[in-house]
């Protein structure tokens, strides 16, 4: 199925959480601050129904994704200055087709449940989402650092983050 | 000994301590197996048999650094490795050397600016005698360094005081 094909029959089985779409467009013209926007099509989840939407989307047999291949956090700095984004790639190997999910989680409290629940791969990419981004993920079962050292502090991918002067008598400038 | 068979009388030789601790130590040097990043990959083509680092005596990669002299630090230092790096490094006994093989281990590389985790270079960890340029550094490059430490050990003075300057 191709990403209309997808969304048409997501829309169609009422899935939860469902909010729209953000398709790619080119640049506006007219307008000299529009960038427009590029790379392949996705879906727009509501983060606290996260969880029961990807069920759907492994469960059913039409859509059959039953690999979780990417989950990760992003900053967007000027594109959306209120959020954090989590993006989740699905892959379906018996149906040949990939699937792109967003949400958006807002920076004043970035949480959402964890998909872990449904997708076992999603925990380590939660984890690394959640040192680099500061991004609770609600029930995750070993929410520890996974690449940075256990007493590091801040969040080093956030737009705002600052580097720290020294680490355990190592300077870093 | 080949050509040498049998041309000399039972004999004695003379020789200074300095010279033969040296000789012995720089044709023997043993690296710890290390390695963190692609410069690694380049340390493993020197241990082959094209560029064969055994004809320097420094083939033998130890599994240990209580056996090793040399630690060739081949690749990114990050600070949570670095620590793990000095304690290898002080497990390692006396009159060892340590090699910062390219840009990374040398000054942090392309990981200068904005690697938040990455150390600028190793020497601030750990005391460097030899640093070889490179992203990664060539096999000869290497092998460059690795004669350049052989000088150093055998310019160095193990039984007199090294002269304290004034």
């Amino acid at each position: 199925m191709n990403f209309q094909g997808i969304y048409d029959h997501l829309e169609a089985k009422d899935a939860p959480g469902l909010v729209g779409t953000e398709e790619p467009r080119p640049k506006d013209p007219e307008d000299k601050k529009d960038k427009g926007r590029f790379g392949d099509a996705c879906v727009i989840v509501e983060a606290a129904q996260l969880p029961e939407f990807l069920e759907l989307c492994r469960d059913d047999e039409a859509l059959a994704f039953e690999v979780l291949a990417d989950l990760c956090g992003v900053d967007p700095g000027k594109d959306d200055e209120e959020n954090f984004w989590v993006v989740i790639q699905l892959l379906s190997v018996a149906q040949r087709h990939r699937f792109m999910i967003k949400t958006k989680v807002p920076k004043a409290r970035p949480e959402l449940p964890t998909s872990s629940t449904v997708y076992r791969a999603a925990q380590w990419h939660e984890r690394e989402a959640g040192e680099m981004y500061g991004i609770v993920f609600t029930g995750h079962p070993d929410p520890r650092n996974i690449l940075l050292p256990d007493d590091w502090e801040g969040f080093p991918l956030r737009k705002d983050y600052e580097f720290p002067k020294e680490y355990h008598g190592i300077s870093c400038e | 000994m080949g050509i040498l068979e049998h041309k000399f009388e039972e004999n004695i030789l003379t020789t200074k301590v300095d010279w033969l601790l040296n000789w012995s130590k720089c044709n023997s040097i043993w690296p710890l197996t290390f390695g963190l990043a692609c410069c690694a990959i380049e340390m493993m083509a020197v241990g082959g048999s094209h560029h064969d680092l055994d004809r320097f005596g420094a083939g033998a990669f130890r599994a240990t650094p209580r056996q090793a002299d040399l630690m060739i630090v081949a690749g990114t230092v990050n600070f949570k490795m670095a620590e793990r790096v000095k304690r290898l490094y002080d497990q390692m006994p006396g009159r060892k050397y340590v090699m910062a093989m390219g840009a990374c281990a040398t000054g942090g590389g392309p990981y200068y600016k904005y690697g938040y985790s990455v150390v600028k270079g190793v020497d601030r960890v750990v005391p460097v005698d030899v640093y070889i340029a490179g992203c990664p550094p060539r096999p000869e490059a290497l092998l460059e360094g690795l004669m350049a430490l052989q000088r150093q050990i055998r310019a160095s003075e193990v039984i007199r005081k090294p002269a304290t300057p004034a």
